[in-house]
């Protein structure tokens, strides 16, 4: 069954997507986001005058890159742009606009979040990709890098889905979520992944991190404290708590008396 | 009077700061004046009324039903927020279209009636500018717009002159004038009583979060005349003038400026009062530099109301 071009949720998606495109805080994300790959072409010229070896360059993609995608862009990505669903509604006090026609808050909310995570996913996909093709120029006719390409972007658009929920369903609940979002990703998702025992299970992060292959070398970025969780279990777990986060949000944003100011 | 809005005891309040209080009222029909003081409580009743907020205490319901979590009602209820806020990054047909098809509008349909609204606030030349280009009138008639769209039966507009030019604060006078007409419900709220004057006659006044009085614009006009106002006359010639003035039976006192270049008048018939000093300054051929009524303004009426 496909959603009717004049649902609600269809059109505030293709509404917010492409005012998306054309938003400041798109383009600067868009610079963010070709960083990793300015990176790894260095990589690769420094390759090809001799200043390092191939081995290197695979290995700074698989230590440095990887951690700079899941552990910095993506969860980055998600917060600005899943806290703002809300957040911009509020401070543009736009939100009138969306709570005065005869659509549901949900579907408000979930039209938004489509928007939002397919403007991340675009942003993360096209650099990660610029990225993974040159770290495996000369082993592009190995059936394996292309099955490590689909590992990737599907555990990119994974990680972004449920960190893109959390903090929609964060924006939803705080004006000014960002530095709660900035403490949940470099504080207790950066710290509480080396805990022993089952703490680790508690962060999105670990999740993501146990569907990526383990690289090789004692001090890598990736490396755990136990073993990862099985690759199943952990898309599950991603899903779920995806669906959960958005139920949050939908639960929040439909209850929550949003107060612009001016009240008078 | 079929009510189409009707609140019962109703109260709202934000932590510590009252919003209104204790509201009994019935709008129906035609066009209502909501008429206050900045922070009266217009907006935050008419915030509820738009289903924005929720009712501390008591009940507001349109066309019998509760507003809040009700989006079904929006298909019969338009408002136009007081506060400037649009999509900038939006054109300002894109803007409208969109809320044309959250309407439930589709295709042709939708676009016809985005130009119909934007045609009538006169964006339709500007339609496709991004709102960030817009001006703040423009934004203003943009808000409008969005409000009329899809020609609601009940249409509550919060201050909706303000910031609009004086050629387009009287074709918005007009539109609002028109759709009351048109057996519809109009609520517009405004601290300028001569704005609400040239709307309606039927009028709601509103301060301290309390309805103060409602009906006929002409009995609380009368109240209003009746309140002690001061006129504040820059001259050269203020012993003069005053001279002129002293035998007239509008006035009450007269007091002298520090500096010699004025006086203030006190008068219980500020519109006679002004009729006849124009004629005299006529007559006479002595020069005003500048004609104040320093409390003429509707808080000061107000606090004279409620014997402050």
């Amino acid at each position: 069954m496909t959603m009717k071009d004049n649902h609600p949720i269809r059109i505030l998606f293709g509404s917010f997507f492409s005012s998306g495109l054309r938003a400041k805080r798109t383009r600067v994300f868009m610079l963010l986001a070709m960083v990793p790959v300015l990176l790894m072409l260095a990589a690769r010229v420094m390759q090809g005058v001799g200043t390092v070896s191939a081995g290197d360059v695979a290995g700074f993609f698989s230590h440095f890159m990887l951690s700079l995608y899941f552990q910095l862009l993506i969860p980055v990505l998600a917060l600005f742009f899943g806290s703002s669903i809300v957040n911009d509604e509020l401070d543009n006090k736009t939100l009138v606009y969306l709570t005065t026609v005869p659509v549901r808050r949900r579907s408000v909310l979930l039209g938004k979040y489509l928007a939002a995570l397919l403007l991340a996913a675009l942003l993360i996909i096209a650099g990660f990709l610029l990225c993974f093709l040159a770290a495996s120029l000369t082993r592009l006719g190995d059936a394996a890098v292309w099955e490590e390409l689909g590992l990737f972007l599907g555990t990119s658009l994974l990680a972004l889905s449920c960190y893109s929920a959390l903090f929609t369903a964060l924006g939803a609940f705080m004006k000014k979520s960002i530095l709660s979002g900035l403490f949940f990703v470099f504080g207790w998702e950066s710290v509480v992944q080396y805990f022993p025992g089952v703490t680790q299970k508690f962060t999105i992060v670990h999740w993501v991190k146990s569907l990526l292959p383990i690289p090789p070398g004692q001090n890598s970025f990736l490396s755990f404290q136990l073993q990862p969780s099985p690759a199943l279990e952990s898309v599950l777990v991603l899903l779920a708590a995806s669906l959960l986060f958005l139920y949050l949000a939908i639960f929040i944003f439909e209850r929550k008396e949003y107060i612009l100011s001016d009240n008078a | 009077m079929t009510a189409v809005l009707r609140a019962e005891k109703l109260s709202k309040w934000y932590g510590n700061i009252l919003g209104i209080s204790d509201i009994n009222l019935e709008i129906g029909s035609g066009i209502t004046g909501l008429l206050g003081p900045n922070g009266a409580g217009k907006s935050t009743f008419l915030k509820i009324a738009a289903g924005q907020l929720k009712p501390k205490l008591g009940a507001l319901t349109v066309f019998g039903e509760a507003v809040y979590g009700n989006p079904r009602l929006f298909r019969r209820i338009g408002f136009c927020p007081e506060h400037d806020s649009a999509y900038a990054e939006m054109s300002g047909r894109g803007f409208i279209l969109l809320l044309a098809r959250l309407h439930g509008f589709a295709g042709a349909a939708a676009a016809a009636k985005a130009e119909k609204a934007l045609a009538t606030v006169g964006l339709l030349d500007s339609q496709e500018r991004a709102i960030k280009g817009y001006s703040f009138g423009m934004r203003q008639r943009l808000r409008l717009a969005s409000s009329i769209l899809h020609e609601p039966e009940l249409l509550m507009l919060d201050e909706p002159l303000r910031g609009v030019d004086p050629v387009w604060r009287i074709r918005i006078m007009q539109l609002i004038k028109d759709y009351g007409k048109l057996g519809r419900t109009v609520i517009v709220s405004s601290h300028i009583l001569p704005e609400i004057e040239a709307m309606t006659n039927e009028i709601v006044l509103i301060h301290q979060g309390k309805i103060f009085a409602k009906g006929d614009i002409h009995r609380i006009r009368g109240l209003i005349d009746s309140h002690p106002h001061q006129v504040s006359i820059r001259t050269a010639q203020p012993r003069q003038l005053a001279a002129r003035l002293i035998g007239s039976e509008f006035i009450s006192g007269i007091e002298f400026a520090a500096d010699n270049r004025g006086l203030t008048v006190h008068t219980n018939q500020r519109d006679p009062f002004f009729t006849a000093l124009m004629g005299l300054l006529a007559e006479s051929g002595m020069e005003a530099d500048e004609i104040t009524s320093p409390d003429d303004n509707l808080q000061a009426v107000f606090d004279y109301l409620i014997g402050k």
